[in-house]
């Protein structure tokens, strides 16, 4: 089975850790509605809309995802959550990154300094793949290795 | 991606060491999104950033040091509509109203520095700035750098103009540069339909629910809409701009929809007809059966399932003055039907500033008031936040609201009698 896949580097990083994976368009605004208002050391899923991630905890995470969706308030979401620590690790996309998602991300990384390590296009092969707690390595050129594969 | 000499000078700290930062996110969001370069903003922006809540604003330090530095957008904006603080409007309760005061303590030094940077003031608090009234209407063409995903949709479907779901933040640093990544909604290649959906319905569907049928099927995709001209005519008049209007926020709720083409309807698929859309692109059909389903797949997420509806929340999106007639008319109709002078649900209607000024001048206004029905220009959405109602039974036909509260959804129809007689049994 194909453990390494080649993205794009958006925001490039070297990190490891544990994966979640949604195969639906991530509602950021929703996923996180509850996270933006008490500083609670987490940032669990709020959105009953997407049972792949409703209610586990995002925060420290490598997301993986097709693309986002959702309200066009997630741009401020993004900065919110990097101010108090509790962002996913990477957010990695099977897909082209949408411009929610690209504006928020940016914003994070240049003004709030927090880098949430991005890259996109990484196929279908890649989402189909990634399961929930895969152990992943994401290189700075846009590579993503799942080290150890979940059952 | 390739900036010109001015770009350059910009991002090298020319214009000062902000704007040295507004242009290098620019940048940095442009190369995200494969932009071949920056291409200048046309018209004045909207924003959906009109709450002073954390987490949704910007930080008030992020826009002090946009104030400081003498930043301004390149034309003056306008805004999503303001915080519900009209709490009569609203029936709120003691301990609603307090909740709802601390959560927007900061909302008037907000405003403020929203004025501070370019914003229209209170008329401009809206999500329909294109409306005559409000008189933030893009030409076709514009190139733009908007969010408010119901306005954005509408700026590309039925303007013409040109601009990509941005995301808060991004929106105003994009219109203080005047600049914005070309790329998405902004090219040709980018507003090709990539599914052709064909409405085979008897009647004219309801636009919130096949808004939100259009939206599950096809995501963030442009559709290519065959069949929705038999009902609303060629081209837009006042009624076919307001089914677009609540059809396209449905769309960009129940999926990520930024544009779609209805034939021989909007500006771009009259002029380029079934020639807009890819040679492989998928396609669907919608019926009566599709609508159905939809409908029927709602969960009802109120705290008592069994409860009475304790309010009713109508204008999201804002309506339109064409739309308030309607309503008013609708309303009449069944306290007539039933015999009552008074609603027995709490009603709330949301417009414009400046639509509700010139509204409250008409005798329906009155007749309506009296009724019970209270206006308001604020956003219903805001009053879900941190669940500050959650245990309000509320109704609503809006597809946005159904979508990020647990208001109920209910067709047009069935929402007159409901709110006149406090019963469901009109319920789907």
């Amino acid at each position: 089975m194909k453990t390494t896949f080649k993205g794009r580097a958006v925001l490039p990083g070297r990190l490891d850790g544990r994966a979640l994976v949604t195969h639906r368009g991530f509602n950021t605004y929703a996923s996180f509605f509850t996270s933006i208002h008490e500083p609670t050391g987490a940032a669990v899923c709020a959105d009953s809309g997407n049972p792949d991630l409703f209610g586990r905890n995002l925060a420290g995470r490598i997301l993986c995802l097709p693309r986002t969706a959702g309200s066009t308030s997630s741009g401020a979401v993004w900065l919110r959550l990097a101010k108090w620590d509790v962002t996913p690790l990477a957010m990695l996309f099977s897909r082209p990154i949408d411009p929610l998602a690209a504006g928020g991300l940016v914003v994070a990384d240049l003004w709030a300094g927090r880098r949430i390590v991005t890259v996109d296009q990484l196929g279908e092969d890649f989402l189909n793949t990634v399961q929930n707690g895969d152990h992943i390595a994401v290189h700075a050129d846009g590579t993503v290795q799942i080290l150890n594969v979940c059952g | 991606m390739h900036l010109t000499d001015e770009e350059k000078a910009i991002l090298n700290g020319g214009q000062g060491q902000m704007m040295q930062r507004v242009m290098a996110t620019i940048v940095t969001y442009g190369e995200a999104l494969e932009a071949e370069r920056l291409v200048g903003i046309t018209g004045s922006g909207h924003f959906v950033i009109a709450h002073a809540i954390p987490g949704i604003a910007p930080s008030m330090e992020m826009l002090d040091d946009l104030i400081a530095a003498g930043l301004q957008t390149a034309y003056p904006f306008t805004v999503d509509p303001a915080a519900p603080l009209d709490v009569d409007n609203w029936r709120l309760t003691e301990s609603q109203t307090a909740k709802l005061r601390r959560m927007y303590r900061e909302q008037a030094l907000y405003d403020r520095k929203l004025k501070a940077l370019g914003c229209r003031g209170p008329d401009g608090y809206t999500c329909t700035p294109y409306l005559p009234e409000v008189g933030n209407t893009p030409r076709r063409g514009d190139i733009l750098a908007w969010s408010e995903s119901a306005c954005v949709v509408f700026a590309n479907a039925v303007l013409g103009a040109r601009t990509n779901r941005n995301g808060a933040i991004i929106d105003l640093l994009c219109n203080i540069a005047g600049k914005v990544p070309l790329s998405g909604f902004l090219t040709d290649e980018g507003r090709r339909a990539t599914w052709c959906l064909r409405i085979k319905t008897r009647a004219r569907p309801l636009p919130q629910l096949l808004g939100a049928a259009i939206g599950r099927l096809v995501l963030a995709d442009v559709p290519y809409i065959v069949g929705l001209d038999r009902f609303l005519g060629g081209g837009i008049d006042a009624d076919t701009r307001d089914y677009l209007h609540e059809l396209g926020a449905a769309a960009a709720a129940a999926g990520a929809v930024g544009l779609f083409h209805v034939e021989n309807v909007t500006p771009e698929a009259v002029d380029a007809g079934p020639a807009i859309m890819d040679r492989d692109c998928q396609t669907a059909v919608i019926d009566e059966d599709t609508l159905a389903d939809l409908t029927a797949s709602y969960p009802v997420l109120w705290h008592d399932a069994a409860a009475a509806p304790a309010k009713c929340f109508l204008g999201c999106p804002h309506l339109s003055r064409n739309q308030l007639q309607k309503w008013s008319a609708a309303i009449e109709n069944a306290l007539q039907r039933h015999g009552r002078r008074r609603l027995a649900v709490h009603t709330t209607i949301c417009a414009a500033p400046p639509v509700l000024q010139a509204f409250a001048k008409s005798r329906a206004w009155r007749r309506l008031i009296d009724a019970g029905v209270r206006f308001s220009p604020a956003c219903a959405m805001q009053l879900f936040d941190n669940d500050l109602s959650r245990d309000d039974a509320v109704i609503t036909n809006s597809t946005k609201l159904r979508t990020y509260t647990h208001a109920r959804f209910f067709p047009d129809d069935d929402i007159a009698d409901i709110v006149v007689t406090g019963r469901l049994r009109h319920a789907p």
